[in-house]
């Protein structure tokens, strides 16, 4: 047992792994250039491994050693080129998936930047488009508009001149209307430009629009004549007064503007609930001018002419106007009246009653 | 990388290449055994003109990868000169390499001596065990394998010693070094 001592650790070596040899240790084991201790392991490694042996009994024949380097060379090579490619491609799909990636999020990044842009620059522009004044916006609309009531207006006119000629045999009042004539024309202009401000007073504006021009039209018609007349009756007699009654004149000329927008009325049945708003919001316009002389009596002629709820809403509208006016009396009969008609407006009605 | 996987082991070479498919183990290991691979088979392009190294090398290899994803290998050297064994004996039969029960035995016992190494209580235990077991072996082989292993005698020694060839003293050896792990592998039964 004393003996084996030193021995001890060896009879492990017995059953030890070596590797194989190495591409230098083959050679060099065939020309005898190992170490002790090398040569040891490799003689251990021998008896285990046929590999390694055939290896050996290969190479120590004369004619294959020429052979053995080129061809471990070429296959080494080969392997070389085999792997390489491969990992060379696994390396370039692995960066340009990566770089994939990285466009992926950069394009999730820029479509969430743009929507979020937009909602915003949406929200921004709702809230400037409210806060802004419509002016622009109308003026835009405005012409065409315009143009399809001129066509509307073109129609007037050639009636007019024959309801001008009654006014036209009365030459007494001539020359207070050439007075009352630009009053009215210099008038018109200021509430025009205080309407445009109003965009809730637009449509009113634009049958107001028509009116004008129509009255307009007809004005400059009497100019014309009341000049030749005038002309002509100054020669007679000079001594009438100018000034008979500045505000019954309004009431005769408005007969004038009524007219027209009748004709077309009979005209066309169909668009008869048309006029009757139309002749109702010219009538509003009017009312909310001030000029409430006017006003009443385009809503008696809705009274009288149209049917439906226009009467009411006239009636109701003449109340507040005889109320406006100071004229309690009448203004308390029409509300009477507007809520004997049992309409949509009853209550109103009533509640301007109890106020009154 | 390629520096890196130079240095790892066979075993985990092949683990590399099948777990994670990496081909760069693969070529590792394939550069490793390459001049044993060229060395065994010279013998064979010698006797026989008809192959071609061009056609002989890239298709071993190529078996050798396919069967390094299905076959279950302990030893490197042992699997790669199965396979060139058997595609020059039977170029059309793709025969698995699985290890003999001797070779198992071996491979049992080696793992054994590798775990032992650090671990002191064990390696004296391991020790024991193979003293005994060499004390029954047959003389002859007790000597043998006394003389190469536990005193360092050459192969040229011992075979000027004995007049065997070194063919036969390898073989005489070899089968010592069977009979030696039979006996300790039995130790358990004997004892």
């Amino acid at each position: 047992m004393l003996s084996s001592k030193p021995n001890n650790d060896k009879v492990l070596k017995i059953f030890s792994a070596i590797r194989c040899l190495s591409r230098d240790q083959l050679p060099r084991y065939l020309d005898g250039r190992l170490t002790d201790v090398e040569r040891h392991l490799v003689e251990q490694h021998l008896t285990d491994c046929d590999l390694c042996y055939d290896a050996l009994q290969a190479l120590e024949k004369e004619e294959n050693t020429d052979n053995y380097q080129d061809l471990t060379n070429k296959l080494q090579r080969y392997v070389h080129n085999s792997i390489q490619p491969v990992s060379h491609v696994q390396k370039v799909a692995q960066y340009t998936r990566k770089e994939k990636n990285k466009e992926h999020l950069l394009t999730y990044f820029w479509m969430v930047a743009f929507i979020g842009l937009g909602i915003g620059s949406i929200y921004v522009l709702r809230g400037h488009m409210r806060n802004q004044p419509p002016v622009r916006v109308m003026a835009a609309t405005l012409p065409a508009k315009d143009s399809v009531k001129d066509t509307v207006v073109t129609t007037a006119p050639v009636i007019t001149p024959e309801h001008n000629t009654p006014s036209a045999t009365a030459p007494v009042t001539h020359p207070a209307e050439t007075s009352a004539k630009p009053l009215i024309a210099a008038n018109t202009p200021h509430p025009d430009s205080a309407a445009l401000k109003k965009a809730a007073a637009l449509k009113a504006l634009q049958k107001k629009h028509a009116a004008d021009s129509v009255k307009k039209q007809q004005a400059l018609q009497k100019q014309a004549d009341s000049l030749k007349k005038a002309a002509a009756d100054k020669a007679k007699d000079d001594d009438k007064k100018p000034d008979p009654k500045p505000e019954v004149k309004p009431a005769p000329k408005e007969d004038k503007p009524a007219p027209p927008p009748d004709p077309p009325k009979k005209e066309t049945p169909a668009t008869a609930i048309n006029s009757d708003e139309y002749l109702y919001k010219a009538a509003m316009v009017y009312q909310q001018q001030g000029n409430l002389g006017e006003a009443i009596d385009r809503y008696r002629r809705i009274e009288s002419v149209s049917s439906g709820k226009y009467v009411e809403l006239a009636r109701y509208q003449l109340a507040i106007c005889y109320r406006s006016k100071g004229q309690m009396g009448k203004a308390r009969r029409m509300f009477r009246e507007v809520i004997r008609m049992e309409g949509s407006m009853k209550s109103a009605a009533q509640q301007a009653l109890d106020s009154m | 990388m390629q520096q890196q996987l130079t240095n790892l082991s066979d075993k985990e070479l092949i683990s590399r290449a099948r777990k994670q498919r990496d081909r760069e183990a693969e070529g590792v290991l394939m550069d490793r055994y390459s001049h044993l691979l060229v060395a065994v088979t010279i013998p064979h392009l010698k006797n026989n003109p008809n192959l071609d190294p061009n056609i002989v090398f890239p298709t071993l290899l190529q078996r050798l990868s396919a069967s390094l994803k299905t076959q279950t290998i302990y030893k490197a050297n042992e699997w790669i000169l199965h396979i060139q064994k058997g595609y020059l004996g039977k170029p059309e039969k793709n025969t698995p390499f699985y290890p003999s029960r001797d070779g198992r035995d071996l491979l049992h016992i080696e793992n054994t001596v590798d775990k032992a190494a650090t671990n002191i209580i064990d390696r004296q235990d391991l020790i024991v065990r193979l003293e005994q077991a060499l004390e029954r072996l047959h003389p002859d082989d007790k000597s043998i394998i006394t003389q190469f292993y536990l005193e360092n005698k050459s192969f040229a020694d011992l075979s000027a010693a004995t007049g065997l060839s070194r063919d036969k003293l390898r073989s005489q050896l070899k089968a010592a070094k069977g009979k030696l792990a039979k006996l300790f592998m039995n130790q358990g039964y004997v004892k």
